[in-house]
């Protein structure tokens, strides 16, 4: 567990290194603050559901971007050998990473606590949502970073892992979310297209409700990816 | 210290290393040599558990790399080739970070960062940013990341490649520091670099062993045989019908020098030619000049060894 977590601490200070976490922190910055004072001002609601709302889909470009030189880095440069020599598994290896980046993508959510204080100061909105509709994004941070990690160890090219990303995320939210919308589709699959859709998911931590169910999903699709991003870590070794 | 049996790898289709069998005594140091595309990086991937194997074992002071792979690991300080290391950690940290990956605790590693900068020389580089480094000191921070865990077994893949000859001679002189306490494995695919520290030289060509020995047993296989060279005042037809007549003798080859004659000549097997030459010539009453073996150095040995693998792939040498 060590080892992983000084994985995770390399990852997160390489990544303060990096320029592209400084463009992905200024844009979802930006993006949040622009969404949030859309909808500020007297007469409205005294949530924060709408800025939830919006930036759960800026995440479907901004975590890729994140994630994308997680592994494809190690593999460019071929600082990947001293690692994969080092005593020490590739679950490991793919778990500290990840948990390095989860670091990164918390820190990101910092503005929105600080446009959330914002809120409190001018109007009293209920914090249980505001808690529940974090979490929510850190569980769909989570599940993107994973997925991002998984197309990043399959590739040594970064712009590679992140369009891979972005189409697997995709996947996910823009054809589950529209599809089962179609009038076309049989009912049985609409169900289960809602089911998958990650803002369907996230709906119910932004309304305010913990539901177990939600949990399960996102804990079984970050440990999917995650598992596969090893088997890939694994596979290469065979090439 | 280090053994392998019959290693090979397969790379889809191309075979890069075949059947590779041998065994490194604690304590030595053995050059690994060959040339570019010879097998050597993979055969040293392998033993550091990078890569599996097609086929074949090989175990690490007594731990298979494969059953007992994490505590092979541990065994092994590794340089892969052209050193990759983290551009944006400073010296210092990158060594903290090792150190832990190794499982070493804080105490041991803030001992053996210091030992390590001190006996590679960067000490006064600590607190620099590895990406601002110059290629001979990232060369030392790759070095002592290797001795970092003080492993009994060192790997280093061409540790100096790409240095000036200065930094070469300190490398040189760091992995002589080494002997007794660590096994070196150190690859090349330049001769005179291994020459002079190893105490074993093994060549490998197309994947297979060629040639192994240590580095005089390897000069006294080119010394005994091969073609030689003499200068000889004399007519360049009655030189070659003199020589010609030894019956250890294949043939000889001729070039007129400004009166003088250059002769090489060619023994049957791999025989001495030089006691009976220099009688013939003596005996004709020619004066002479220069004697010497075509293939003085180990460097065209190794050249010729390995031109002859890769002309005959069939062929097994040894």
């Amino acid at each position: 567990m060590n080892t992983t977590f000084t994985i995770a601490r390399r990852e997160l200070s390489s990544l303060f290194f990096s320029p592209i976490a400084y463009v992905v922190f200024g844009l979802f910055a930006i993006g949040a603050a622009l969404i949030f004072f859309t909808g500020f001002g007297s007469g409205q609601p005294a949530t924060m559901r709408p800025t939830f709302d919006g930036v759960v889909w800026l995440l479907i470009f901004l975590a890729p971007a994140i994630s994308m030189r997680l592994v494809s880095d190690e593999f460019r440069t071929g600082t990947i050998e001293p690692l994969m020599t080092a005593p020490l598994s590739d679950a490991q290896v793919i778990l500290g990473k990840w948990l390095g980046a989860m670091g990164f993508y918390l820190v990101l959510l910092v503005p929105l606590v600080v446009l959330a204080v914002v809120l409190a100061i001018h109007a009293s909105p209920d914090p249980g949502p505001i808690v529940t509709g974090l979490i929510g994004l850190t569980l769909v941070g989570g599940l993107y970073l994973a997925i991002g990690i998984f197309a990043s160890a399959m590739t040594e090219n970064q712009i590679i892992a992140f369009l891979a990303t972005v189409f697997i995320i995709s996947l996910l939210t823009f054809l589950m979310f529209f599809l089962p919308r179609a009038a076309w589709v049989l009912p049985a699959l609409r169900d289960a297209m809602f089911y998958l859709n990650v803002n369907g998911q996230f709906a119910d931590f932004n309304r305010g409700l913990i539901d177990l169910a939600n949990f399960t999903y996102f804990a079984t699709g970050i440990a999917l990816f995650l598992f596969l991003a090893v088997k890939v870590l694994e596979s290469k070794r065979w090439r | 210290m280090i053994e392998a049996a019959k290693l090979t790898k397969w790379y889809g289709p191309t075979r890069a290393i075949d059947e590779l069998t041998f065994a490194i005594p604690k304590g030595q140091i053995v050059g690994f040599l060959g040339p570019n595309g010879a097998g050597k990086s993979t055969t040293l991937r392998i033993l550091t558990g990078y890569l599996p194997p097609t086929a074949g074992t090989a175990t690490i002071a007594g731990h298979d790399i494969h059953t007992a792979s994490a505590a092979a690991r541990r065994q092994i300080g590794y340089l892969p080739e052209s050193t990759p290391l983290y551009p944006e950690m400073r010296v210092e940290e990158y060594l903290h970070y090792r150190g832990r990956l190794m499982g070493m605790d804080r105490k041991q590693r803030h001992e053996r960062v210091a030992v390590v900068c001190e006996r590679c020389g960067l000490a006064h580089n600590r607190r620099r940013v590895i990406g601002h480094l110059s290629k001979g000191n990232r060369q030392r921070v790759g070095i002592a990341q290797a001795l970092l865990h003080e492993p009994p077994v060192l790997i280093l893949d061409e540790p100096t490649a790409g240095l000036d000859p200065v930094q070469i001679g300190e490398v040189r002189k760091l992995i002589e520091e080494l002997r007794g306490q660590h096994t070196v494995l150190l690859s090349s695919h330049i001769l005179p670099e291994v020459e002079k520290s190893a105490d074993r030289v093994i060549i490998i060509a197309g994947g297979r062993i060629v040639a192994q020995g240590t580095p005089d047993e390897l000069r006294q296989k080119v010394r005994a045989g091969g073609p030689i060279i003499l200068e000889a005042k004399a007519d360049a037809k009655a030189l070659a019908a003199s020589l010609e007549q030894l019956k250890q003798v294949a043939k000889v080859e001729t070039e007129a020098i400004n009166g003088w004659c250059r002769a090489t000549v060619t023994p049957r097997d791999d025989s001495d030619l030089r006691e009976a030459v220099g009688r013939a010539v003596f005996d004709q009453g020619f004066a002479l000049r220069e004697m010497r073996h075509e293939t003085a150095s180990l460097e065209a040995f190794f050249v010729q060894i390995t031109a002859e693998q890769s002309m005959e792939p069939m062929h097994n040498a040894q």
